[in-house]
């Protein structure tokens, strides 16, 4: 299979990090530096991880991104626009650190909610729903409900939700922690296929150093206290990947490299 | 592998089918047991009391049966009173947690208040209410329905405000972030999160609310200005001491409660079918 949208340096630049830093009060009143001057470009396209441990920020970058959460001070900027018009664009695809399905809803209509709320006709709701089912694997689960499905079929259905608006750039805020080692690598490479299929742009927060090696084609490594930019590697596995490419002498390189470069040498 | 076979008494504990049975099949027994005693008049040696302040099942049943008309005629009006209450109470207490939930930041302590409202004992409620509604109307019967319906109505309002405020704002975590990607409106926010999300509050209030319907109503009933509905002819005929007539009035008025929390019980069945399935 070839790839169409394999990461070119040379495309245009979709989001821009540009000096965020953002200041949070803990219970004390005393100023938590959560992210300070964070500046990095995210191309279109991408699979971009921020890997780091927590307390790094990573997950705070992604709400700025977001627009769940302004910065303190400098900006982000995605295709042009402040997050906030993008947001209301719904542009953003988010899939959470758990699936947050309604149980009151089946898995086709979970799908659907979004579709719902952008105002799709029954129909083309419906289709979607089903052809995004079709993506994940679940056809046959559409009418169970999300208490009767493991945790991992869960999250894809959370993954075909985000995907079902078609959005223009998809946020993962650790989508599978949670998640055994089995299925996680088995959601690794349906992500990477649906990824080489869309050609959206991706931001995958991560703590898991494999798991951002594995996937993405670029790992932006953040330190934490006060929550930095430490290091961006290039991962020049090429796409497809496998998972035998797990075991490779080069993939222990790139792994021992993303690790020596969070500040002070290792964790 | 050698597997071992479970004992039967094991086998039979973990049986779901014997599990449900015997959850209803227990209480079942433990009350024909207790009926048994009783019209044995085993009971009367243990309480050390006569058949005339404690009557025999048998004589009871008899009462209801001979006086079916007037009994059915006092529980309609009980279960008007206790539904009626139960209904617009339970409307108003949503609504009220509708409006605290919109402003979260007084709206939990706005509802400490209405709390405090369920510490208001009925038998003080109920005169308080009877003065209160003298000018309502010129028919005496109604006014003391006004009376005993706003008796009951106080009381499940602050159950099910309290409930469904829960329902309201205990989200999943992330809930509100995802709905806050879709650039949903706070009233799509509403009618697809928040209100879904509290059904199976409404009816945890609800559990609470039903039995309480009934007590109040016939709680209210003795304070009452009009003579009737089950809790008063409890009531009058304690005073007149006629207590088998009493007793048949008060095995009603159980009777009432119970099947509402019945119907209740199957209602919640159904509505919350497909959140409780598993496989």
């Amino acid at each position: 299979m070839s790839r169409t949208n394999a990461y070119n340096p040379k495309n245009d630049v979709e989001i821009a990090i540009n000096n965020v830093s953002v200041v949070f009060k803990d219970n004390k009143g005393n100023d938590v530096k959560a992210l300070d001057n964070v500046d990095f470009d995210i191309h279109k396209g991408e699979f971009i991880s921020l890997l780091g441990p927590s307390g790094c920020g990573k997950t705070t970058l992604l709400r700025t991104i977001a627009d769940l959460l302004e910065p303190t001070s400098g900006n982000v900027r995605v295709s042009g626009m402040t997050p906030k018009e993008i947001r209301l664009m719904q542009k953003f695809g988010i899939v959470f650190q758990s699936p947050v399905l309604f149980e009151w809803r089946t898995v086709k209509k979970n799908i659907e909610l979004p579709l719902e709320i952008m105002g799709y006709s029954k129909k083309d709701r419906s289709d979607r729903a089903d052809e995004m089912l079709e993506m994940v694997g679940l056809t046959k689960f559409a009418n169970h409900y999300p208490q009767q499905l493991s945790g991992g079929m869960q999250q894809r259905v959370g993954i075909a939700r985000a995907f079902g608006i078609r959005p223009e750039i998809l946020l993962m805020d650790e989508p599978f922690s949670a998640l055994d080692e089995f299925t996680k690598e088995k959601l690794h490479l349906d992500l990477l296929k649906i990824w080489e299929k869309t050609n959206k742009t991706i931001v995958f927060v991560t703590h898991n150093i494999q798991e951002a090696v594995f996937l993405s084609n670029r790992i932006c490594v953040l330190s934490p206290h006060p929550g930095r930019l430490s290091a961006v590697v290039d991962v020049d596995l090429p796409y497809p990947r496998t998972t035998d490419m797990r075991d490779t002498p080069h993939f222990g390189e790139l792994v021992s490299k993303v690790r020596n470069s969070f500040e002070g040498g290792s964790l | 592998m050698i597997k071992k076979r479970k004992s039967l008494w094991r086998r039979l504990k973990e049986n779901r089918a014997v599990q449900t049975l015997s959850t209803i099949l227990l209480p079942v027994l433990f009350g024909v047991l207790i009926i048994a005693l009783w019209q044995g008049q085993i009971l009367h040696k243990i309480f050390n009391t006569d058949i005339n302040t404690l009557p025999l099942p048998s004589r009871i049943c008899r009462i209801i049966l001979d006086n079916l008309p007037s009994i059915g005629e006092n529980a309609l009006y009980t279960i008007i009173v206790a539904l009626a209450g139960l209904i617009i109470g339970s409307i108003i207490g949503y609504l009220i947690a509708v409006f605290a939930s919109l402003f979260q930041k007084w709206g939990a302590g706005g509802l400490t208040i209405v709390g405090a409202f369920n510490a208001i004992p009925i038998v003080a409620l109920a005169p308080v209410m009877s003065n209160w509604t003298k000018d309502v109307s010129s028919d005496p019967n109604f006014r003391s329905m006004v009376a005993k319906t706003l008796v009951v109505m106080i009381v499940c309002i602050a159950s099910m405000s309290i409930n469904a405020f829960r329902g309201l704002t205990e989200l999943k975590p992330f809930a509100l972030d995802l709905m806050s990607s879709y650039a949903a409106k706070k009233r799509t926010v509403f009618f697809k999160l928040r209100l879904p999300n509290s059904i199976p509050y409404v009816f945890t209030a609800l559990r609470v609310s039903v039995p309480i319907s009934i007590i109040s109503a016939v709680v209210s009933e003795y304070f009452a200005e009009y003579i009737v509905g089950v809790g008063r002819e409890i009531r009058e005929n304690i005073v007149l001491g006629q207590y088998p007539t009493a007793w048949a009035y008060i095995v009603v008025a159980c009777l009432i409660g119970i099947a509402m929390y019945g119907l209740l019980m199957a209602v919640e069945a159904i509505v919350l079918k497909n959140r409780r399935i598993k496989n």
